[in-house]
C-alpha cells in the first residue's frame, strides 16, 4: 500500500504507478486530484455518471425481467502518455493492414497460403472461411473497415491477446464514457489535455458512403441482431450517429439483387450500404445458415454484384479465428515486408502435435481458449485445474485440436480502480483500441478499457462481470 | 483415339410440396451439368412453377447454381430441369499418391480435409486399415469402393438426406449418399484428395432409358491434379454414363435444391424423377426432331410468356 495525500493507492497499480510506488508520468496530474481531496468526489463521479447512464438507458447484456443492466463504469480514468500511444498506434495501424490483406488473400489468390505463410489447414477448416465469398471484389478492396484489437501489458510493453474483425463492440461504450465524463468533471479532462474521440462516428460514415455504391447518396441501414444482443444498445447509437436506419434482417428484403426497407411511413427504400453488426455466416440464410433468421435471403449475392457494400465486408471471420492468430506476426512479414511492432501473447498450435507436448509438460502456465467462443466463455486455466481435470482438458485437446487454442498465462497490468468499500484498489485491464481501415488506417485516440469485475479476477470481459473505464490518450 | 461420345437427353423434375401455403420462398438450384472434360453440354432449360426467371453464378466448386426467387404464393414448387449431354468414356487412369507436403500447399488439399458431412474419426480410420492396411495406393482406393456395396447394402430409403456416415455403419445400410459419403472418408484418411459428385446414371448397355432417382459418386485427385470417379455404390470406376451435375466436399455443398420459404406450413422431402434416354448420334446433330426437346421448347415459350400459365 502506497500512501499519497490522504489516500491510500494499492502497490499493484503497475499501469499507474513505478515500481518505486511513484505515479507514472502520464498519471501524476490526476492520481493528485485524487488523492488531494476529491476521492471523495470520486464516489459522486461514479453516481453521476451511473445516473447519467441510466437516464440514456446505456445498457450492456441482454435484457432480464425486462431490463439491461446498466453498464458498469469505474470513474478513475485509464491514461495513456502521448508518446506511448503513437507507438501503439503504429503497430495497431500495422496489424490491421495485414489483417485486412490476409482477408482479401484468402478470397482471391490464396499466395499466404501457396507459401506456407498460414497453414492452408486451418483456413480451410475455419468457420469463418466463407467459400461463397471467395472471388468477391469489394468497393475499394477493402474488407475489415473495423476491426478492435484487443491489447494488454505485459511487462511494461503492449502485446495482442486477440484480433476482431468481424462485429467488434464496446466503440458506443467509450464514447457515452467520454460524455459521461465530460459531462461530470469536465475540469478532468480539460486539465489534462485529453484528444477528444467524438470523431469517431463521422470518420465512420466517410468510410461508409465511400464504399457506396452511389456514394452521392448513400441510404445506409445499421444491421442488428436485435433487442436481445448484448451490445443492441451500442447498434441504436451508432444508427443514431450515422444518420440511419437500424434494422433486423426481417425489415430487409432482397429482390432481383437489390437490397431493400420499409421506412417508418411504409415506403420502399434501397438500401446501399449495410453496416452490419451480425456475424457474417448469418447474414443470408440462403448462402450460410438455413436455420439464421438474422439476416435476409439474398443479401450475399446482392453484395457480390456490387449493389450493396458491406462493413465488415462478408468473410473477415478467417482473419480472427483464434487458430489463425498464432500466424498473424507472420502475415505482417509476408504482406508488408515489416517486422511486427507488436508482439503477440505466446500461443501454441494444438493441431501440431509438438506443440502438444510443451502444452501437456507446462499446463501450469497454459490457458486454454475454445477457438469458436468469445465473450470470454470456457476459458480454463491449467494451475487451477486438478490433475483429473487436466487430463480430461488434455484428452480433449488430442481429441479436437482445432477447437482448442492454448496460450501461455499472462499477468495483465493493473489499474487504479475505485472499490465497493470506497477506497482505492487494483484490477486488471485490457485496452480494445477501434481501427478504422480506409487508405489510411485511423485508430480512435483511447479506445475501451475494460476492468475485471474484481481485484482476483483475472479474465478481463465485458459478459464477465466486469465494467469499463474512459480511456484518455494525452496530447503531451 | 477413344470411343465415340455418346448422347443422352436428362429430364429431372423436382416437386417440393408444402402443407400449407407459403408467401414467397428464395431457392438455389445445382441441376445444370457440368461441361467440363469429357462431358459436354449441348442444350439445357430449367423451369419452374410458380414462374420465376432464374438466375445463375458459378459457385467456388465449378458448379452452375441457379437462383429461383418465386415472389407468388404457393403450396407447391416444381423444378424441371431438360438437357442434352454427351459423354466421352474417360481413360482409364492410375494416378499417383501425393507426399504430404506437397499437398499441403496445393489447392486440392481442401479435398483431403474433414468436411462437415464427412468427419475424419476413429471408427473410419480403423475400417480403411482393415480394408487395406498401410496401402495408400490408387489400387487401395479401387479396392475400397469394390469392398463397400459388398460390406454394405443398398436399401432405397433406408436413410435420409441428413444422415451421416455413422448412421451407416450402426445400421449397415443406406444409399448411395452415404456410400459416397464413407468413401470420401477412408480416401481422405489414405491421404487422397475426395470429392463428392452428384448427377446421374444413364442407361444401362442395351436399354434405351434410365428412369429413377440422382446419383452420387465419388472422385479423387492424383498428384497430376486430374480427377478420376469411383463409384463405390456400384463397386467400380465411374464410366461414360456417370453425367456429372455438381462437385463439392460432400452432399452439403451440392444439394441439388435448398431453398426457404416465408410462412409456418411444414414441408415434405422433395419428389425426386429422373429419365436419362440414350439418344443416337445422329439425333444429338438434329435434336429437334426428338420427343424431349420439343416438350423443352414448348415450354421454354411458356416461360417467355408467362401470363400463360405453365403446365
Amino acid at each position: 500500500m502506497i500512501q499519497t495525500g490522504d489516500a491510500v493507492l494499492p502497490a499493484a497499480a503497475d499501469e499507474c504507478l513505478d515500481s518505486e510506488g511513484r505515479p507514472r508520468p502520464p498519471y501524476e496530474r490526476i492520481l493528485g486530484t485524487l488523492t488531494n481531496g476529491d476521492l471523495g468526489r470520486l464516489r459522486d463521479v461514479q453516481s453521476s455518471a451511473a445516473g447519467w447512464f441510466a437516464e440514456r438507458d446505456i445498457t450492456f447484456g441482454a435484457p432480464s425481467e425486462g431490463t439491461a443492466p446498466i453498464f458498469p463504469f469505474d470513474p478513475v480514468p485509464r491514461v495513456l502518455g502521448a508518446s506511448e500511444w503513437a507507438s501503439l498506434e503504429r503497430g495497431l495501424a500495422q496489424r490491421a493492414a495485414a489483417l485486412d490483406q490476409f482477408v482479401a488473400d484468402c478470397y482471391g489468390a490464396q499466395r499466404a497460403l501457396r507459401n506456407g505463410v498460414v497453414p492452408a489447414r486451418l483456413v480451410y477448416s475455419s468457420t469463418g472461411y466463407l467459400r461463397d465469398v471467395v472471388g468477391a471484389a469489394p468497393p475499394r478492396a477493402t474488407w475489415c473497415h473495423v476491426s478492435g484489437i484487443d491489447v494488454v501489458r505485459i511487462d511494461g510493453r503492449f502485446a495482442v491477446l486477440e484480433d476482431n474483425v468481424r462485429v467488434p463492440s464496446g466503440v458506443a461504450y467509450a464514447l457515452m464514457s467520454r460524455a459521461a465524463m465530460q459531462e461530470v468533471v469536465p475540469e478532468w479532462l480539460d486539465g489534462a489535455g485529453v484528444r477528444s474521440i467524438g470523431d469517431y462516428p463521422r470518420r465512420l460514415l466517410n468510410i461508409l458512403q465511400r464504399i457506396a455504391p452511389r456514394p452521392w447518396a448513400a441510404e445506409i441501414a445499421v444491421l442488428t441482431p436485435g433487442p436481445y444482443n448484448a451490445a443492441y444498445y451500442e447498434h441504436a447509437m451508432l444508427a443514431q450517429g450515422l444518420s440511419a436506419a437500424l434494422v433486423e434482417g426481417r425489415d430487409l428484403w432482397v429482390q432481383d439483387d437489390q437490397v431493400y426497407r420499409r421506412d417508418a411511413e411504409g415506403g420502399v427504400v434501397h438500401v446501399d450500404v449495410i453496416y452490419s453488426r451480425v456475424n457474417s455466416e448469418w447474414v443470408d440464410p440462403l448462402v450460410f445458415r438455413a436455420d439464421s433468421m438474422l439476416g435476409a435471403p439474398g443479401i450475399i449475392e446482392a453484395w457480390r454484384r456490387g449493389n450493396v457494400a458491406l462493413a465488415n465486408a462478408p468473410g473477415t471471420g478467417v482473419a480472427d479465428d483464434k487458430a489463425v492468430y498464432p500466424y498473424v506476426p507472420a502475415m505482417i512479414r509476408y504482406f508488408l515486408g515489416e517486422e511486427p511492432l507488436l508482439d503477440n501473447v505466446a500461443t501454441y498450435d494444438l493441431t501440431a502435435a509438438s506443440h502438444r507436448s510443451h502444452v501437456a509438460a507446462s499446463i501450469d502456465r497454459i490457458v486454454f481458449k475454445p477457438v469458436d467462443a468469445s465473450g470470454g466463455y470456457g476459458i480454463h486455466f491449467g494451475r487451477l485445474m486438478s490433475a483429473a481435470e487436466r487430463e480430461k482438458m488434455l484428452a480433449r485437446v488430442v481429441a479436437e485440436p482445432r477447437a482448442w487454442l492454448a496460450q501461455e498465462e499472462v499477468q495483465l497490468s493493473r489499474a487504479v480502480c475505485l472499490g465497493r468499500d470506497g477506497g482505492f484498489e487494483a484490477r486488471c485491464v485490457d485496452l480494445r483500441p477501434f481501427v478504422l481501415l480506409d487508405e489510411q488506417p485511423w485508430i480512435v485516440p483511447g479506445g475501451l478499457t475494460r476492468v475485471a469485475g474484481s481485484p482476483d479476477t483475472l479474465v478481463v470481459n465485458s459478459s464477465q462481470g466486469g465494467g469499463s473505464k474512459d480511456t484518455w490518450v494525452l496530447n503531451h | 483415339m477413344g470411343a465415340q461420345p455418346l448422347t443422352f437427353a436428362i429430364s429431372h423434375h423436382t416437386t417440393l410440396r408444402y402443407s400449407a401455403l407459403v408467401h414467397g420462398s428464395y431457392n438455389e438450384v445445382r441441376m445444370h451439368p457440368r461441361h467440363r472434360g469429357g462431358q459436354r453440354v449441348h442444350a439445357f432449360t430449367l423451369l419452374s412453377e410458380p414462374v420465376a426467371a432464374p438466375r445463375s453464378r458459378i459457385d467456388f466448386y465449378g458448379n452452375i447454381v441457379h437462383r429461383v426467387d418465386v415472389a407468388a404464393a404457393h403450396q407447391v414448387l416444381r423444378f424441371t430441369m431438360q438437357a442434352v449431354v454427351s459423354m466421352t468414356e474417360p481413360r482409364a487412369r492410375r494416378p499417383e499418391p501425393w507426399q504430404a507436403v506437397v499437398l499441403e500447399r496445393d489447392p486440392n488439399y481442401e479435398f483431403a480435409l474433414a468436411s462437415p458431412r464427412v468427419p475424419l474419426d476413429a471408427p473410419t480410420a480403423a475400417l480403411l486399415q482393415e480394408w487395406v492396411g498401410d496401402d495408400r495406393s490408387f489400387d487401395a482406393l479401387v479396392e475400397v469402393a469394390r469392398r463397400l456395396p459388398t460390406e454394405f447394402r443398398y436399401i432405397a430409403g433406408v436413410t435420409t438426406v441428413d444422415s451421416s456416415i455413422a448412421e451407416l455403419l450402426d445400421g449397415g445400410a443406406g444409399v448411395c449418399q452415404d456410400f459416397t459419403h464413407l468413401f470420401c472418408a477412408l480416401a481422405r484418411h489414405a491421404g487422397w484428395p475426395a470429392r463428392y459428385v452428384s448427377g446421374y446414371l444413364g442407361p444401362k448397355p442395351g436399354e434405351a432409358e434410365a428412369v429413377g432417382e440422382s446419383h452420387a459418386w465419388a472422385e479423387v485427385c492424383g498428384t497430376d491434379g486430374r480427377w478420376v470417379g469411383l463409384d463405390p455404390t456400384e463397386g467400380l470406376p465411374v464410366a461414360g454414363s456417370h453425367i456429372r451435375l455438381a462437385v463439392g466436399r460432400d452432399y452439403g455443398d451440392v444439394a441439388p435444391h435448398r431453398g426457404l420459404y416465408f410462412g409456418s406450413a411444414g414441408s415434405a422431402p422433395p419428389d425426386v424423377t429422373v429419365k436419362v434416354s440414350r439418344m443416337s448420334n445422329d439425333d444429338s446433330m438434329s435434336a429437334h426432331r426428338d420427343a424431349p426437346m420439343e416438350r423443352q421448347q414448348q415450354q421454354q415459350q411458356q416461360q417467355l410468356s408467362p401470363r400463360r400459365s405453365a403446365g
